[in-house]
């Protein structure tokens, strides 16, 4: 990447935030006397949280091993429902203010109860968005899911949020999503080398930092990487799929380029999928909270909701032509049901045009990385070989 | 040899379940006639729907109760080899996986007849030969992997068969008036799928042509309320030392109020049921030969283990005397219903079932159920691919030891993938669970208010 200064500034100002997340949050606490409020991902809406005055943060899967967590939770759940349940169990998450909760994977749900036995002095909430998404009453349950979210976090700063600080926190997280995309744009487009660990590094702060913070120092690391001049790339393109809650561990992410791949897109949760969608800035904020909540998942299609209207598989094959990738790697995390269910349509639609993909299934305790690299070479040079014959479809 | 390994004592199982089983075999019979008779066939998941579809004369294939079948006649392992064929990995759902390897074994039918129930069972071929689906119906509550399993089936199926699904919220309880089936987030809920049931009940019309005959549903809830509380009444009798029944009688008596047609039938069963019960008490026998230790499972059933763990806890002289699976829903709360007006009842009923509560009210319904039957220990089974059922068992186990003092043991299974089931590990841990039972009996801890 470049050697351009203010871009290493922010750079190692997100590499920080996102490897130590919750101590980036106390910092924050600490100097703004404010509250922090934890939330689970996919679908929290930051902008309520932003405008009741806190400092939303999407709670992370840890890097370090499931240890006390153990006598809470099954082995045969996925690493981010074990690594938040363990972390609820050391009492990391003790200085949150709150912690509310909005998605309904299964797994999450028996998460949640557990967070909250273990934090019986702090507020402890579940916002359960409607999962179905193209039903006549979707849009309504949504908006009222979401106004209650802001009852509940009035009761928490004893005071109501107006509609304009919504408006403001929404214009706020709209930018910062539009700068992030420019990011992806330089990327796909090969006018900026980026890394794959450095895009997740970059988008995973943005889910843990202040706001504002994370916005101006994502302006100036732009105006740097627009100027420079990024030399011809060598590699095979790479897309990236899957990962939702958890963010794909670096040495992955790293494992990938080592074997020859660049990685140049990718639908993951810390990646393009958090950031595809922005909020309309006018009119009722609950109203536009609840349409950005049903047009994020025709966006960027997600299997933890159901939805006649998008298909993921498809999504997936068009993503693959913008970016001009020529592989896919799939990273699925062991035990994620969402994505198990939702793989075999993938798979088919992948193997009926004659596109090379590659499931990989991720563990929070990753112990097979040598493996790993074997297949990843093997995949690659299969993809390569592909560049001079044309591409076999199944029928 | 493990001291905890089964001895030749075997249960002294029900005899009105050779009834069930009877009803059980009309009904798939019903079903694999459907489509000669000119009925449409539904497909879903999740809570008891079922009288919906009777009164609009619909046949339904409920796709638990669809796989428990296959595994309780060995007929799992084709679907579940054609699922994972497709891609489907073997930590899924095994009930998803099953049913939806049998929607994979239908894209490749040629004949559309499905034949008798009878031969099909013969053959071999339950899987591949169960009616095709003319639409879906998903009425999953607590866990998101209901959602997803008829959505892939709607995939499955090109998209052509059309699917309805009604979202049940979970109990969870964020306002302090929350408590069990009452506060006001319990009721918003309720109308919530009060409200999903009335556009339910026009999407049937919409695929029958019909008009809907709420009448005859009132009829069916008559018939389901009376089976529900005749069935609470006998379990309830089961508080007698010896138990009379067990929690294995009770699963296998689950068809009556889980999918088979509410009618006559089924409030005879559960009359008869509790006759039979009431000998039993009379006469002082009980569901094992020696009952020793009094105890309540958590957790789904292995539906190809029933018989097999039936006599390896009657081996042990212990009587598993109830269960949240069994006593913890299928119209367990049937003074709900209205039978002039039954949906909101019915919408009570989805939401408390077995799975829908958050912990703390789980717990507090168990630690009831503890007392009244006077456990003296649990057994929680984990069920490796079923984490609705799952989730809370750690707290669950947690609070009866702290609140009751309770020994648990906690074994791992599998509702109908028997590669997940662990014999050795299960003595092992029972053996342990019931030494610490023996030594509270001895200090006389028996007893609770």
């Amino acid at each position: 990447m470049s050697d351009l200064r203010g871009a290493h500034v922010a750079f190692d100002t997100f590499r920080q935030a996102a490897e130590r997340p919750l101590e980036s949050a106390k910092r924050w606490k600490d100097e703004h006397g404010m509250k922090v409020v934890g939330s689970f991902p996919m679908h929290f809406p930051g902008e309520l949280a932003h405008a009741a005055g806190t400092l939303p943060v999407i709670l992370q899967e840890a890097d370090t091993p499931v240890t006390v967590g153990h006598g809470m939770i099954f082995p045969f759940y996925c690493g981010f429902t074990r690594s938040v349940v363990d972390q609820a169990c050391k009492g990391e998450f003790d200085f949150l203010d709150a912690i509310m909760f909005g998605d309904h994977c299964v797994q999450v749900l028996g998460a949640a109860d557990i967070v909250r036995s273990k934090l019986p002095n702090t507020r402890v909430h579940f916002y359960q968005l409607i999962s179905a998404m193209s039903d006549p009453w979707s849009r309504a349950r949504a908006r009222a899911t979401f106004a209650d979210l802001k009852v509940g976090l009035e009761e928490l700063i004893g005071r109501s949020i107006d509609d304009a600080s919504i408006r403001s926190s929404i214009r706020l997280f709209n930018r910062n999503r539009t700068l992030l995309r420019e990011l992806y744009d330089l990327r796909r487009s090969g006018r900026a080398f980026i890394t794959a660990h450095q895009m997740q590094m970059v988008v995973q702060s943005s889910m843990v930092m202040d706001k504002a913070t994370h916005t101006a120092l994502l302006e100036r690391l732009l105006t740097e990487l627009r100027t420079e001049v990024c030399g011809p790339q060598r590699g095979t393109r790479v897309y990236l799929s899957g990962h939702f809650c958890q963010a794909p561990k670096p040495a992955v992410l790293a494992l990938v380029e080592e074997c020859g791949g660049i990685v140049v897109d990718d639908d993951l949760y810390h990646g393009q999928r958090y950031i595809s969608t922005d909020v309309d800035e006018e009119g009722d904020p609950l109203d536009a909270l609840a349409e950005w909540y049903l047009a994020r998942n025709l966006k960027v299609p997600c299997p933890t909701r159901v939805d006649q209207n998008a298909d993921w598989e498809g999504y997936l094959v068009a993503a693959m032509d913008r970016s001009k990738a020529e592989g896919m790697i799939v990273l699925m995390a062991k035990f994620c049901e969402p994505h198990m269910y939702y793989y075999p349509e993938i798979k088919e639609a992948f193997e009926a045009r004659g596109i090379p993909h590659l499931l990989i299934e991720t563990e929070h305790e990753m112990s097979t990385l040598e493996a790993l690299r074997t297949r990843i070479e093997t995949f690659l040079e299969i993809v390569r070989r592909q560049r001079t014959q044309p591409r076999r479809a199944i029928a | 040899m493990n001291a905890a390994t089964p001895v030749a004592k075997r249960a002294n199982r029900l005899d009105t379940a050779s009834l069930n089983n009877r009803m059980v075999n009309e009904y798939w019979t019903s079903v694999f006639n459907a489509k000669k008779k000119g009925r449409l066939v539904c497909w879903y998941e999740g809570v008891a729907i079922n009288p919906l579809m009777q009164a609009a004369d619909v046949s339904w294939v409920h796709g638990e109760a669809w796989s428990a079948l296959l595994a309780a006649r060995n007929n799992e392992v084709k679907p579940q080899q054609a699922a994972e064929n497709r891609g489907y990995l073997k930590e899924l759902c095994s009930y998803a996986r099953t049913h939806i390897g049998c929607g994979v074994m239908a894209q490749r039918r040629e004949e559309q007849d499905s034949g008798t129930f009878a031969d099909a069972l013969a053959g071999g071929q339950l899987a591949e030969r169960v009616p095709v689906p003319d639409f879906f119906i998903s009425a999953y509550p607590y866990c998101s992997t209901g959602q997803q399993w008829d959505e892939m089936l709607f995939r499955l199926f090109g998209k052509k068969v059309p699917v309805f699904n009604i979202s049940i919220p979970w109990v969870w309880g964020n306002k302090p008036d929350a408590r069990y089936l009452s506060g006001a987030e319990f009721k918003e809920a309720t109308q919530f799928i009060v409200r999903q049931l009335r556009e339910c009940i026009k999407f049937i019309e919409s695929r029958t042509g019909r008009r809907y005959d709420f009448d005859k549903l009132c009829e069916i809830m008559a018939y389901t309320k009376e089976a529900g509380r005749l069935r609470m009444e006998a379990m309830a009798l089961c508080r007698a030392k010896p138990a009379p029944a067990s929690f294995f009688d009770w699963t296998t008596s689950l068809a009556p109020v889980n999918f088979v047609a509410g009618g006559p039938a089924i409030v005879d069963y559960f009359r008869k049921v509790k006759e039979e019960i009431e000998v039993r008490i009379a006469a002082g026998v009980g569901t094992v030969p020696r009952e020793k230790y009094r105890l309540f499972w958590d957790g789904i059933m292995n539906w190809n283990k029933i018989g097999w763990l039936a006599n390896k806890f009657a081996g042990m002289d212990a009587a598993m005397v109830a269960g949240r699976y069994t006593h913890m829903g299928f119209w367990h709360e049937h003074e709900c219903i209205d039978v002039k007006d039954p949906l909101e009842g019915m919408a009570i009923n989805y939401l408390v079932c077995p799975i829908n509560l958050s912990a703390p009210l789980m717990v507090e319904q168990i630690v009831r159920l503890c007392r009244e039957y006077q456990i003296d220990g649990l057994v929680l089974h984990a069920a490796r691919t079923c984490r609705a059922f799952s989730n809370p068992q750690f707290l669950i186990a947690e609070a009866v030891q702290k609140q009751l003092g309770l020994p648990v043991a906690m074994i791992e299974g599998d509702m109908v993938d028997e590669s997940f089931y662990k014999d050795e590990l299960i003595n092992s841990r029972v053996e342990a669970m019931l030494e610490a039972a023996d030594s509270r009996l001895r200090r006389g801890i028996t007893a609770f208010a």
